[in-house]
């Protein structure tokens, strides 16, 4: 398909994501030259990961998600997920990338990173996997990517590939739910299922940026092609209401939980379900899942769902560690944390990254393609 | 080889924070960096409110989670049973911070706790975060030793630049045996009420054994498994609570 043909807001996304870019990372470098990470409000008496680790947490998710739906049609065979598969896999390529991105800027010595993880390979250390396998599923990412951009969905090696992508990050989601799950330190983290939590999250997380991508990229449903509009009103919003059906189950029930155990570090959850923010996203969601039973567009459910996601991240990772350790005379009651400019100015550079993204790929690589009829 | 212990008693300590001013000066901490701190904190409710304190060094872990976390093997376990950083191979990743029960390590560059910020007023050169008119310890960044530099965890050698002089097979190291007071940690060294002990937990005759023994010597959070090397005394007499489930812990 040419870009002639989508009536969607690429051009503007493009200028959107530049401009983001700019600003964003502009004010990020410009701040963390200047002060180095100083310029974050975390702190060794207060929050140590901060906004750039929600970020983090919430694009490599996505990525984890993308791959999933890109994986219904490329793994699982189900052909009426084609029409968005490439352009699915663009977007994980591109989330992967904003996350890895928020990363970088939140670590004190990234390129150091580089050697001395796999020099050190620390197999106690879920940080280590985790890095292992994310860096093992970007590269296959890529090359899966480059298969089907030279037009090879089918081979063996193709398939091949599309499989391994699926493994790796099946796995890699599942060290980075092992980096919070294994704290039994923070009770609000801690716990086997973790690992299962992020995988629910992360497949809503995707279906839902797969669900936004598709509607800006062809304006609204009357300029679809036949088998886009058809995943969009058929099996698409059925899955994204199945997965974020049972999100909200684990939301819920993690809440009450939460909320019912004396255990020591879970008293966080009353803080949490004291925030607007916590209804806000589990309105957003519950409303999302009706809109979509519903059999509406999931156009603003999706916008909704990632609202929402976005806000669970924030609530996960801060609330984890806002009940203090051994703090003594410095902090008394919770840790109270407000990210700082340069935090969110990371946050959206990696926006940007994610908005002109996606509108070079669609501008640039034909991501409407899909596999000639047999 | 030693297995370095420290033993603090509860009874005697006076929360005079010279532990803290101590350690400070030798190892060249700015306010809220503390390696060793004195906690204040209020029990009970008015009109009875009671202050209590607890000082609180690095546990130096038998089973460290901080060392265990660490992606690129910065957190170390020494032979002598110190837990240290290297910082020519820390990351800066922070996942120790989040992994320690104790909230004993501290990153380097950070909002100071008070203005002016010292680390304006003495720059640092190259990499280090700052150039302190007096140094303590010889800059020994495989051990985590000197001044932090930018972008990397810190946190309390038990003054390795110290013990690790010490002569081999001593059982104690205290400010009674003059010819090794050098030896001494800062804060074990500076302790007016001799609160802290500090000596080879896996030698029998030692006096922190025989203190841990006699005294019936608890740990901070036990049931983390992390097994701290650091061991409180409080007390003595009567009945102990069981820090963890008996025979279900592992040995």
């Amino acid at each position: 398909m040419s870009t002639q043909q989508m009536k969607g807001p690429v051009n503007a996304a493009m200028m959107a994501g530049m401009a983001a870019l700019v600003i964003g990372g502009g004010l990020a470098l410009v701040n963390l030259m200047s002060s180095g990470h100083a310029a974050f409000n975390t702190g060794s008496s207060g929050i140590t990961w901060g906004l750039p680790v929600v970020g983090y947490v919430f694009f490599v998710l996505t990525s984890t998600g993308l791959t999933f739906v890109a994986s219904l049609a490329m793994v699982f065979g189900i052909k009426e997920f084609y029409p968005i598969a490439k352009r699915c896999i663009w977007l994980a390529l591109v989330t992967l990338v904003a996350g890895f991105t928020c990363l970088a800027l939140e670590l004190g010595h990234p390129f150091r990173m580089l050697w001395a993880i796999p020099t050190s390979f620390q197999y106690l250390s879920p940080l280590n996997w985790m890095g292992l396998f994310y860096a093992a599923y970007m590269v296959l990412l890529l090359l899966k990517f480059q298969k089907v951009n030279g037009g090879d969905w089918d081979s063996s090696g193709s398939r091949t590939l599309g499989i391994a992508s699926f493994v790796s990050v099946v796995i890699a989601h599942g060290t980075l739910g092992g980096v919070f799950g294994a704290m039994a330190m923070r009770p609000m983290w801690y716990g086997p299922i973790i690992p299962l939590y992020f995988l629910l999250t992360a497949a809503v997380s995707g279906a839902a940026f797969a669900v936004l991508i598709t509607y800006l990229t062809y304006g609204n449903e009357s300029f679809m092609p036949a088998k886009v509009k058809n995943l969009m009103k058929g099996a698409m919003p059925k899955v994204f209401a199945a997965v974020l059906g049972i999100v909200i189950l684990a939301v819920v029930s993690r809440t009450m939980i939460g909320l019912w155990s004396n255990a020591d570090g879970l008293q966080v959850w009353d803080h949490v379900v004291a925030s607007p923010w916590y209804w806000i996203e589990l309105i957003l969601m519950v409303a999302a899942f009706f809109m979509l039973l519903n059999g509406g567009s999931p156009f603003f459910p999706s916008i909704m769902v990632i609202i929402s996601l976005f806000i669970g991240r924030y609530e996960f990772l801060i609330s984890g560690q806002a009940v203090p350790l051994f703090k003594g005379t410095w902090v008394t009651g919770l840790i109270d944390y407000m990210p700082s400019v340069t935090e969110w100015m990371i946050v959206l550079l990696a926006v940007g990254i994610v908005l002109a993204g996606w509108a070079f790929g669609e501008k640039s690589l034909n991501l409407a393609a899909e596999p000639a009829e047999k | 080889m030693a297995r370095w212990g420290m033993v603090i008693d509860l009874d005697k300590c006076t929360g005079c924070q010279a532990c803290s001013t101590a350690c400070q000066m030798e190892n060249n901490r700015l306010p809220g960096e503390n390696y060793q701190d004195v906690l204040y904190y209020t029990e009970g409710k008015q009109p009875t409110p009671v202050l209590k304190w607890f000082p609180r060094p690095c546990m130096h872990c038998e089973e460290p989670s901080c060392m265990h976390v660490c992606p690129t093997k910065a957190t170390f376990k020494t032979e002598d049973g110190v837990v240290l950083i290297d910082w020519n191979k820390c990351i800066g990743c922070k996942y120790c911070m989040i992994a320690c029960p104790y909230g004993v390590r501290f990153y380097t560059d950070e909002k100071p706790l008070v203005e002016p910020n010292i680390k304006d007023v003495y720059p640092g050169e190259g990499d280090l975060s700052w150039n302190p008119p007096y140094k303590g310890p010889q800059q020994d960044n495989a051990h985590g030793v000197g001044i932090q530099p930018h972008g990397v965890v810190s946190k309390c050698t038990f003054c390795y630049h110290k013990i690790s002089k010490a002569p081999k097979g001593i059982a104690d190291l205290s400010n009674d045996d003059a010819a090794n007071r050098e030896f001494v940690p800062a804060c074990v060294r500076t302790c007016a009420p001799t609160a802290r002990y500090f000596g080879d937990l896996d030698n029998p005759k030692s006096n922190v054994s025989r203190l841990i023994s006699d005294k019936r010597g608890v740990r901070l959070l036990d049931h983390t498994g992390n097994k701290p090397q650091v061991y409180y005394l409080s007390g003595g007499a009567g009945p102990a609570v069981p820090s963890g489930r008996g025979g279900a812990n592992k040995a």
